[in-house]
């Protein structure tokens, strides 16, 4: 789809300097000027106001700062001197969430992950389930219907551009589900901390709501930073991360599961016809393996001590590594607002927004009263 | 001079189009003016799917070649639209731009490549971003000779 002349990783770094410049700028700004001068400054005669009520931290302030950059600085796109270095932004918050790994050992991730799985298996096949029904309520497309289907069930973006080619849907249905759905997950992504605080929830249930409610990955990960920035084993970071992990690995199954329901009584034209073993290669998201990785050196003791509750303490390596996570996600983090498109997302609407928010709003209150009645069986790690 | 300055049509290859196409028709035959058929091949999906991050490679790209796909068959079914529209006019010329839809004829315009440009209120939707969408209206506050029809 690009125009650009195809070139290398280190063929494209020069051209990325500027953008990663100015993520990496506003990023130390914030952390190093912005975020102390609030904890310090007296409002309604209140050390630290700012802080404590808009619950503002550097995460969602690099974001915001992230979308005043596009939407307001740059009218609407952002200038081809920093375009490059704005799409390394994913890279960064890929390279934070394999290095995630290390807040995790195989144990704790048994522990959890087998409560994320039934949590996340039963919210995924009960959205799929909604979508679908709802869509032929609505008299929706079948094609709009299977990309709406996964783009609520799983992880957004990633799910609806994986599923829309094996559906046949139409560019104008994969752009209407992208909007619908980035946009609800903006505003959860923002309200789910104070939500999260004025119900007096701790990391472990916050994570594993906003983990299983969300509909999109970015935002999973920064409400989740947005409610306590802290990383480390037991922050609403690392529950919520193992829950979205465990969404995202199910996209190819997920897709799979569309595609049967689409092709259903029709004959699929030979060359689209996908096994699920080709699916998991195609789609599976690589980053998981090396998030594995991670654990996997964590748990046979590479890194040192993890600094797990009631252990011993972390070691050097492992506080040094935590330090590094908080900024490549907080760089990636002012990327990822960046991409946020307000003239895009203005114009969400039609019968996806309707099935999009119906969903959202039912997955993002269900899996709060879900999460409060398991509260006690959540597994700490 | 400005007598054989060309009259520029945003062709998509819907419906949407006929109308624009057959103003821009008769205009450029009641000028004896060239007239230039535009289909812009919207090179912003990348962009517009990149605030995801979490896709595989291969999801990703399997969805730009997609995409891309889609878009170059709606390119040649405006080809062939303008092509049926203007097989009278001597002076007629397609041409397919990849680029922002909004930008690419923007930027034409301002370059003098044509004297006038005709767009429909729904041009390039039929495969478009959201932001399409308002394509016309944000056309109309930045280009001044643009008539939408």
């Amino acid at each position: 789809m690009s125009t650009a002349k195809e070139t290398g990783f280190l063929g494209k770094l020069p051209g990325a300097l500027p953008g990663l410049a100015l993520l990496i700028g506003t990023m130390v700004v914030i952390r190093l000027w912005v975020e102390p001068w609030m904890a310090n400054a007296v409002v309604f005669d209140q050390k630290g106001w700012l802080i404590k009520v808009t619950h503002l931290n550097y995460i969602l302030l690099g974001i915001i700062m992230g979308m005043l950059y596009r939407n307001v600085l740059f009218g609407g796109k952002l200038p081809e001197i920093f375009a490059d270095g704005f799409r390394l932004s994913r890279l960064f918050i890929k390279t934070g969430i394999i290095l995630l790994g290390s807040l995790y050992t195989v144990q704790a991730i048994v522990k959890l992950g087998a409560l994320a799985i039934f949590l996340i298996g039963g919210f995924v096949v009960l959205s799929i389930v909604m979508v679908l029904w709802l869509g032929k309520l609505f008299g929706m497309e079948r094609s709009m219907t299977g990309v709406m289907a996964n783009a609520c069930s799983i992880c957004g973006v990633s799910a609806a551009v994986a599923t829309a080619p094996a559906v046949e849907a139409k560019a104008t249905h994969v752009a209407y589900a992208i909007a619908t759905i980035l946009g609800f997950g903006i505003l959860t992504m923002f309200i789910s901390p104070f939500i999260g605080h004025a119900l007096g929830l701790n990391d472990l249930q916050y994570g594993a709501w906003v983990g299983t409610g969300i509909l999109n990955s970015g935002q999973v990960l920064a409400a989740c930073l947005a409610f306590n920035p802290n990383v480390a084993p037991g922050t609403a970071v690392s529950v919520g991360e193992i829950w979205n992990i465990m969404r995202v690995i199910s996209i190819p199954f997920a897709v799979f599961a569309v595609t049967v329901w689409y092709w259903a009584g029709h004959e699929q034209p030979q060359g689209q016809r996908k096994s699920l073993g080709t699916l998991l290669v195609e789609k599976f998201p690589v980053f998981v393996l090396g998030f594995l990785g991670m654990v996997l050196l964590t748990s046979i003791g590479a890194f040192g001590d993890v600094g797990i509750k009631g252990g011993p303490p972390a070691s050097a390596t492992i506080k040094m590594i935590r330090d590094w996570m908080q900024w490549i996600f907080g760089i990636g983090l002012v990327g990822m607002g960046g991409y946020i498109d307000f003239k895009e997302l203005r114009q969400a609407g039609g019968t996806p927004l309707k099935v999009g928010l119906i969903v959202g709003v039912t997955k993002y209150v269900l899996a709060l009263v879900v999460v409060l009645l398991i509260r006690d069986y959540l597994v700490e790690i | 001079m400005n007598a054989a300055r060309p009259i520029a049509v945003a062709v998509d290859g819907s419906p949407a189009s006929n109308a624009p196409l057959a103003e821009a028709l008769r205009l450029a035959q009641a000028g004896n003016r060239p007239l230039i058929g535009i289909f812009v091949l919207d090179t912003g999906w990348v962009d517009y799917i990149g605030n995801d991050w979490q896709s595989a490679a291969g999801a990703r790209q399997g969805f730009l070649d997609y995409i891309r796909d889609q878009l170059e068959t709606q390119a040649e079914a405006a080809r062939a639209q303008f092509a049926a529209a203007t097989r009278d006019h001597p002076a007629a010329h397609f041409t397919v731009i990849p680029g922002d839809p909004l930008e690419t004829l923007c930027e034409l315009m301002a370059r003098g490549e044509a004297e006038t440009l005709i767009a429909g209120r729904e041009a390039f939707q039929v495969c478009g971003r959201p932001s399409v969408k308002t394509l016309a209206r944000d056309l109309a506050q930045r280009v001044p000779s643009l008539r939408i029809v």
